[in-house]
């Protein structure tokens, strides 16, 4: 069993839960619960499917644990599972349907977020209503860059696009956003 | 480049360190979620290995009905030729037809 104290690295922990050890699966989810949550989050719509996503990304990470290369830190390989996951989530979204705005989530019963946060910024508004409205990739490339301020190399990582490929997408995006921005203006 | 595009990107970098600034709080949905995940992770894994199990010892009737699938279509394959024999024996003027259909 594994102290959540002790300071284990990861790789160690991995090689703990291939031999059976769930207390270190644990710990690992406990050490990068925060990084998962926090990108997920600027892809959620309410606190079901945010906790939704972390637990499939956490699930696929465990299940496909024997794939994880140690050539590059855990924490990378994490976030790429929560780069793909957060992808499929928008791509389901998109092919069941309209948007769903926070007063209706509201209406509806279901809890935003961060219930407990100050209400937005009237631009913020219209930041996530165009945010929304972009293709997958789109929203995908400009949150990854602009929101969680990730480098296109990281992006270019998690996605498994080429980093010319990250700044293409990411110019349309941003040309896409501003031209989405303006008519709502 | 068009002149209005500086602007038009500030105002969109503006938005984006303000997006930045208000991050959602993840505190609450954080709370316990190594329980949560645990439990579902068992669960799951009971779900599989109960797959598994019952793969494993219906594996003998899929082999059975596999075999038996295959003697069923050789038997049927070896009719169907023959009658075919018998029908171009009992009528040659069917052969050249039965070739360009081939």
């Amino acid at each position: 069993m594994v102290s959540a104290e002790s300071a284990t690295p990861d790789e160690q922990l991995v090689e703990a839960t291939l031999r059976g050890d769930d207390h270190a699966f644990a710990e690992l989810s406990r050490r990068h619960k925060k990084r998962v949550f926090g990108v997920a989050s600027r892809f959620a719509r309410d606190a079901g499917e945010l906790e939704d996503i972390c637990q499939d990304v956490f699930v696929q990470a465990y299940f496909k644990l024997r794939q994880f290369r140690r050539d590059s830190p855990f924490e990378h390989w994490i976030m790429r599972i929560t780069t793909f996951k957060c992808y499929d989530y928008l791509r389901k979204r998109r092919r069941e349907g309209p948007v769903v705005s926070v007063d209706a989530m509201l209406e509806s019963g279901h809890e935003p977020c961060a219930p407990e946060a100050p209400a937005p910024h009237p631009d913020l508004e219209r930041l996530h209503a165009a945010l929304a409205e972009l293709s997958p990739k789109e929203r995908l490339v400009i949150t990854l860059l602009e929101l969680e301020e990730r480098s296109v190399r990281e992006v270019a990582d998690f996605t498994g696009w080429t980093e010319t490929n990250v700044k293409v997408r990411a110019f349309r995006a941003r040309a896409a956003l501003r031209k989405l921005m303006e008519n709502r203006q | 480049m068009n002149e209005t595009e500086p602007h038009a990107d500030d105002g969109l970098d503006a938005l984006f360190a303000l997006a930045r600034a208000q991050r959602p709080d993840t505190d609450k949905a954080e709370y316990a979620f190594e329980t949560r995940l645990m439990a579902r992770l068992r669960a799951t894994r009971e779900t599989e290995s109960v797959w598994a199990r019952v793969s494993w010892r219906l594996m003998p009737f899929f082999a059975a009905c596999v075999v038996g699938l295959a003697i069923w279509h050789s038997e049927v394959a070896a009719e169907a030729n023959e009658a075919v024999q018998v029908a171009l024996t009992e009528n040659p003027d069917a052969v050249d037809t039965w070739n360009n259909l081939n």
